[in-house]
Order: C-alpha cells, then structure tokens, then sequence
C-alpha cells in the first residue's frame, strides 16, 4: 500500500506574507535617505517657544520643516543669512518667518527662494538659529 | 458825648465812603482804567526804580517809626533795652540756659567761702581764725566758679603782711638808731666841753695865732661827734619815709582790689578782703582817698565808649531807662532822653555823660545798670566803674555795707522773680531777673535758679526780641503775631496802645490803595504808583494792595488783547503746549510780527506742528483704508521726534489697538535690538513683516540688526 505523499517547504500563504513583508521593506529603503532618518529623533521647533523667549532655548537642537523665504545676508566669514517660512498646514495662517544662519561647512548646499528644506538647527547666542544639517526631502 | 477814638472813626469811614464815591463816579470811564491799567503792568514810564524805592523806604521809615515807637513806650521796654545791649544779651541768655549750680563741687565751694566769711566775722575775728581763713582761701580758689579771685586775695594780704612785717623791722631798726643818735650827741657835748682856752694876755699877733689853732683842735675833736650825730638823722628819717611809702604801698594794693572785686560784683570777695584789710591795718575808718587819685590817673579811650556800672549811692527804687546829658553833683543815677541821644549814669559829686542808650535799674539800696558792652568799652568801663566806685565810696566801711546790703538785696530779688513767676507775671518777673543778674550774677541765690525757674524768662525774652526784630522789620503782620503771641504767654501784657497803633498802619495803607483806585480813574499813573508803592510798604501783606494789583493786571490784558496774546505765547512756550499756539496761530501770527525776538520761536513752533499734523493726517487717510498697522506705523515714526504733542499720542494709542500683533512684534523686536538679542529681534522683525509685509519699521529693523550679526555681509 502507497503511502501519503508528505509536504515540503512552507505553505503558500505564509510564502506570500514574507514576499509582501520584504517588498515593504524594500520600498522603504528606496524612500527614506539616510539624513532623514538622522533627524527621526530630533524635536520639531516650536515657533511660539521660540518667539516667546530663544535665550531659554539656547544650545538646543530642532528640526524644521521650512521654504525658503528670502537671502538676508552673505558673509564670507560666518555664512549665509536666510529667512525662511516654517511650513505649515494651515494655509489661511500668518506665515511663520525665522531666520537661520547656514554657516560655512554647508556652504555647498544650493539655496534658494521657494526651495523645501528639512533642516537640523541649533539655537545659539543672541537666539539665532543656525543650520546643523540641511538637506531636500 | 463822641470821644477822640470815635470822632476819628467817623472821619475814617467818611473819608472811605468819599474815596467810594469817587471810584465809583469813575468807573463809567473804562478806557482810562484801561490804559491805566495797561500802563502799570507795563511798568511806570515817569517814576523810575530808584524813586519808588524811596517812596516805599518813605513809607517804611514812617511805619516804622510808629511801631517803634510804640515799642519803646512799652512797658516792657526796660527789659527790652537790656536785651538789646548783645553783650548783655549774650551773658543774660547763657546764664537763663545754663542748669543751676547744684554741683557737689559748687556746694563745696559755697560752704568753703560761707566758712572763711564767718572766721572772718567781726567776732569770731581772733588770730588763729584770720590764719584759718588765709589757708582756705587757696582751697577756695580751686573752683572753677571762683575764677582764681581767692587766690588773688590770698597773695594781696600776704604781700601786706609781708609789708608789715619790713614796717616793723625798720621802727625796731629806728629805734636802735635812736639810742646811738643820743649817745653821739651826748659824745658830741663832751668833747665840746672838755677843749680848754688859754687865759694867758699875748699879742694881737699870738692872739690870732692862737685862736687859728684852737679852732683846728676844735674841728679835730668835735667833727667826729658831729658827723655820727648828722649820719643818724638821715638814716632815721630815711627808714621813717620807707615805713611811711611801705604801708601806704601795701594799703592801697588791697584797696585797689577791693574796689576791683566791686566792680566785678564779686561782693563775698570784697567782704572777705575787707576783714583781712581790717585786720592788717587798724587805721580806723579806712579813707579811700589815695585811691581815688590813683582811680583819676587811669586810661580812658574815648572813641571807644564805655560800658557803664551805674551805682547809686542814695537809693531811690526807681527804675530808669533813657538817654541825655546829664551833669549834676552828689550821689546819683539818672538816666533820660536829651538832645545827645540817650544815657545813663552814675556818680558822686561832678560827673558828666553824653550819648548812648542806657538802663538803671533800682533796687533796695542802690541803682545797678550796664550800657555799651564790648571789648574796648569793657577797659572804659573798669576805668569808670574804678573812678565811680572810688567817688561813691569814701571808705571801706561803706563799700562793705554795700557789698552786704545788694547780697541782701539780690537775695530779696530772687525771692520776688520766683513770687512773680508763681503768679505768671512774666513781664516783672522778667525785669526782676533782670535785675537780679546784672546786680549780683556770681551770688549763691542767683546761680541756685534751676533751669525751669529760669526757661520761662527765657522764652519771654527771646519772644521780646521778636517783637522788637518784627518792629524793626515793618512787617505789620509778624508784628501783630508777635504781640498776639506775647499776649498769650503773658495775659497781663499791655497791648492795647500797640494793637490800635497797627490798626492805625493797616487803616493807612487801605486808605492809600483807595487813593491809588481813585487816580487810576483819573489815568493819573505817577499818583498810582506812589500811592499803591507807599501802600505796600506799611503793609505789604495787604489784602487791598494784592487785589488792586491783581486787577490792574486784568484790566491791562482787557485792553490790549496783544499783550495777552504774547503774554500767552510766552507761557505756552515755556509750558511747551505748542499744540495750544498751533490752534490759535493766527491770533499769535498777528501779535508776534511786532516781537522780533519771538518770530524764530513761532516758526519753529509752526514747524513743528505742520510735521506732526501732515503725518496724522496721512495716517487718517490710511487708516480709512483698513491698514491699522500702516497708520501706526506712519505715526510712530513722528512721535519718536515728538513725543509730547498730546493728539498725536492719542491717535498712535488708538491705532496700536487696531493692529495689536504688529505694534507687539515691532516693540518686542526693538525692545530685543536694545537689548543685543539681536537673533530674537531679527526674528520679531521677520513676523512683523509677516504681518505687515509693507512695513518699513521691519524692513529698516532686519536691515539694522542683519548688519550686527554679519558686519562682513555684502
């Protein structure tokens, strides 16, 4: 008498499940660069905090969500002066300008008016914000 | 029956009821007034300063004279006139401070002069008690209060006593020198007689031979005899001057100083040295009258003046206060007002005074005062107080009578101040203390006066010097809060001849302000002027004067409305209102084209204004637009260039409610910018401009602050 043939391998559904699992994984990868994901940790700035009182804030570190507003200045000692609007869902709101120094170091970044940016800043003396990181999402 | 006061009443309200009249009849002519009055506050164009100065000096000198006198027919006027002799004053004041001298030591001392007092009384006398009394004068003299006069007494009896001592060894040296002078001119005889002549009859030739020689031999015996004899003589009648110039030396030392001592009012002293005098020298009824020459030779500066202790012989118990010639003879003080001016004096026989104010004051027994007191008239006046005293008294005996006689007085006298005290008749009481310190400051019952016995004369003389500051001043109204005040401490202060006599000067002066209404009637200004000038002066506080001044000043704005309106542009400048001249331009236009001096203010004034009034306008304009934060912004710039002009103030406060976010953000960011946060400002400056993206506040503010934090930044 023939004995059942006996199955090999995993089953078919669970199989699926890994392919999809894997794919996923895949894609996130292809989605998210590194820097981005150096800033997953970071405090997100808050404009009122900010505006109510920097120097209490000073020495902190925050991302920002920004478009890039206009040149303030150019200083071939300590960088680039810019304003820029903090993006915010609330399209009927007062924009919110800050400006941010983006010091020598980043000077390779090209900059300019409308661009999107997620920066790392830094609040430092007299409660200005300068760039620690700056790249395009 | 209408009385002198009333008959005067009626003719001053007649007289007021015609100067009534008279204002009244002029009033119709209100341009006169006007004018008048235009040309007062303008100043007096026909009486010039230095005349009105010597119409008000006018009518202060006849105000005063009034007042003054008044004051000098007071009552109180004796003790007055003490007060007002500063170097009375000063003495009086410190002795009415000073605590009474109840000190262990000022005890001691007392009980030690008491002590030597009675060893010296004429019956306790005795020798051992005179050298007890010689002993404790140095112990005496320890004390400050004693002012070392025991122990001047103390050297001026032991040089006496050593002077006695020398009188006695030249009489025993005389009498020695007597028994020698009868032994030689008992020797001299002898001799005389033992020379023989011869009896022999010789020639004529011989005979002048013979009594050639024995005259020699006369010569030789007796010349010896005769020699010691004539020595003798001289040196007896030299020792005899010696004793006579020694004693009268020694007599008229202590003399001398017991007149001193008087003159100082030292009268326990003088009683003591008078005991020891007694006993050195028992010449009777000790004369004086060496001393008197000795008095006449002493010093006198007659430039100086004098201050005069006045001493009266022959008591009287007045009292005196004045001034004149006086010249007379015998025993006496006076005192009166004569054609030289006031005085006093004092003296026996002849004397003569002239000039200088003067006081006497009487008690029982003899009449004290002082006058004149300073540096220079003090040496006059130990010169006439040591002539004075050496006329008055004739001997020790009185001179001791009256030392004892004003302790005695003196004590009455402190009795009766505490008695008048007691019933708070401050006025006697006063001139008692007065008196009682002039005649005896250094004696136990005066210095014993405790400080409480002695503040309530001080008051009252400190208030009577007031009283007479206020009448020499001519201030009517301190004078009457004076003599309000004196008549509160002491009820029975007479002050009703004082009071009618300022009512008399008020009334003067009202009456003057109405003579000076009437010739403003008549556009008379000279008489406006004088009247209202001479008004013042007697009373300046016036009530008439400052109302009559206050509205010649309306009437003069009334009549030119010109001189108003620079007299307002003035105060407006200096208060800063510019707004206020801004609004009433043309009015101040019109008045200040005749002022040069004021044409560069108005204009900058208008300057100003029309700056302040475009932006305001501007911002109106654009506030009706809806653009709240524009207009406040336009406004904010000009009220940083003006912030005292009150309408722009407002309007700005009004429309920073408008536009809250945008004033909070600016004021924040400048606030930040001043502070050096510069980071925070510039991010305050970039939500203003959020907000208000045409601001230039924001935009000059990044530009600003961009420029600190990038200095380099092209």
């Amino acid at each position: 008498m023939s004995r059942k043939k006996k199955s090999k391998g995993l089953p078919p559904w669970l199989m699926g499940l890994l392919l999809l699992l894997v794919g996923a994984g895949v894609y996130y990868l292809l989605t998210t660069n590194a820097s981005e994901a150096s800033l997953r940790t970071v405090e997100v700035l808050n404009p009122d905090l900010y505006y109510e009182n920097a120097n209490s804030l000073r020495g902190n570190t925050y991302k920002m969500d920004v478009t890039i507003d206009s040149s303030l200045g150019n200083s071939p000692s300590k960088g680039r002066l810019f304003s820029v609007v903090l993006k915010n869902d609330d399209k009927s709101a007062v924009p919110v300008k800050v400006p941010v120094l983006i010091p020598l170091p980043l000077g390779n970044l090209t900059i300019q008016k409308g661009q999107h940016y997620l920066m790392k800043v830094k609040v430092v003396d007299n409660g200005m914000l300068q760039a620690e990181e700056a790249f395009k999402p | 029956m209408i009385n002198n006061t009333q008959r005067f009443k009626f003719l001053l309200v007649g007289a007021g009821i015609a100067f009534s009249g008279l204002v009244c009849a002029q009033v119709p002519n209100a341009q006169t007034i006007h004018e008048t009055g235009q040309q007062y506050k303008e100043g007096n164009p026909l009486t010039g300063a230095a005349d009105n100065l010597a119409i008000g000096s006018q009518a202060m000198f006849e105000a005063n004279l009034k007042t003054k006198k008044n004051i000098v027919d007071m009552k109180p006027n004796t003790f007055l006139s003490l007060w007002n002799n500063p170097g009375f004053a000063v003495q009086f004041e410190k002795f009415l401070s000073a605590p009474a001298e109840t000190s262990e030591d000022a005890n001691l001392y007392r009980q030690r002069i008491d002590k030597i007092m009675d060893l010296l009384s004429p019956g306790n006398a005795t020798k051992a008690n005179q050298d007890e009394a010689f002993n404790l004068l140095p112990l005496a003299s320890e004390f400050e209060s004693d002012a070392n006069n025991c122990t001047t007494i103390h050297d001026a009896v032991y040089a006496a006593a050593n002077g006695k001592v020398e009188i006695q060894r030249l009489t025993d040296v005389d009498q020695e020198l007597n028994k020698s002078l009868e032994t030689a001119q008992y020797n001299y005889v002898q001799s005389a007689k033992s020379l023989s002549l011869s009896s022999e009859v010789i020639s004529k030739i011989e005979q002048a031979n013979n009594d050639k020689n024995a005259a020699e031999v006369r010569a030789a015996v007796l010349d010896p005899s005769k020699n010691d004899v004539a020595s003798l003589k001289a040196t007896i009648q030299r020792n005899q001057q010696q004793i006579a110039s020694t004693e009268l030396q020694s007599k008229f030392a202590l003399q001398s100083l017991i007149l001193q001592l008087f003159v100082q009012r030292r009268y326990q002293h003088v009683i003591i040295i008078d005991r020891f005098y007694r006993a050195l020298f028992d010449d009777g009824d000790q004369s004086l009258e060496g001393f008197q020459q000795m008095a006449d030779k002493l010093g006198y500066n007659k430039a100086a003046g004098q201050v005069k202790l006045i001493a009266n012989a022959n008591p009287t118990g007045a009292l005196a206060a004045g001034g004149g010639n006086n010249t007379g003879s015998g025993a006496g003080a006076s005192a009166g007002t004569g054609s030289n001016g006031p005085s006093a004096s004092v003296g026996n026989n002849n004397y003569d005074t002239t000039g200088g104010d003067a006081t006497a004051l009487s008690g029982s027994g003899l009449n004290l005062g002082i006058e004149n007191l300073s540096m220079e008239s003090m040496e006059n006046a130990f010169t006439t107080g040591m002539r004075g005293a050496s006329r008055t008294f004739k001997s020790l005996s009185q001179l001791d009578a009256f030392a004892n006689e004003i302790i005695r007085d003196v004590n009455e006298g402190v009795k009766v101040y505490r008695f008048l005290l007691d019933k708070n008749e401050l006025e006697s009481a006063s001139s008692q203390l007065a008196a009682v310190f002039t005649k005896g400051e250094y004696l136990p019952s005066v210095r014993l006066l405790s400080v409480d016995e002695k503040r309530k004369t001080l008051e009252y003389a400190q208030l009577c010097n007031r009283l007479v500051n206020a009448a020499n001043s001519g201030n009517i109204d301190v004078l009457s809060d004076v003599v309000d005040a004196m008549k509160k401490m002491n009820p029975s202060f007479d002050d009703a001849e004082i009071q009618a006599k300022l009512q008399g000067v008020k009334t003067a002066s009202t009456l003057l302000v109405a003579q000076a209404k009437v010739a403003a009637a008549k556009g008379d200004l000279q008489s406006v002027q004088t009247q209202i000038t001479r008004a013042a002066a007697l009373w300046p506080n016036n009530p008439e004067v400052t109302s009559f001044s206050s509205e010649m000043g309306k009437m003069s704005e009334e009549a030119s409305p010109q001189v108003k309106a620079l007299a307002d542009f003035d105060q407006l400048y200096a208060q800063g209102n510019f707004r206020q001249i801004f609004d009433d331009k043309e009015k101040y236009i019109a008045a200040i084209s005749q002022s040069p001096e004021r044409q560069d203010k108005l204009r900058a004034v208008l300057s100003r204004m029309q700056e302040i009034e475009t932006s305001i306008m501007r911002a109106q304009e654009i506030a009706r637009r809806g653009d709240y934060a524009g207009a406040w912004e336009g406004l904010q710039t000009t009220f940083l260039h003006y912030p005292d002009d009150l309408k722009l103030t407002q309007l700005r406060a009004e429309y920073s409610t408008q536009s809250p976010d945008f004033v909070r953000n600016i004021n924040t960011a400048k606030d930040d910018e001043e502070k050096k946060e510069f980071g925070s400002a510039l991010a305050w400056y970039l939500k203003a401009q959020s907000v208000y993206p045409m601001s230039d506040l924001s935009k000059e503010g990044i530009a600003r602050v961009v420029k600190e934090l990038l200095p380099d930044a092209s």
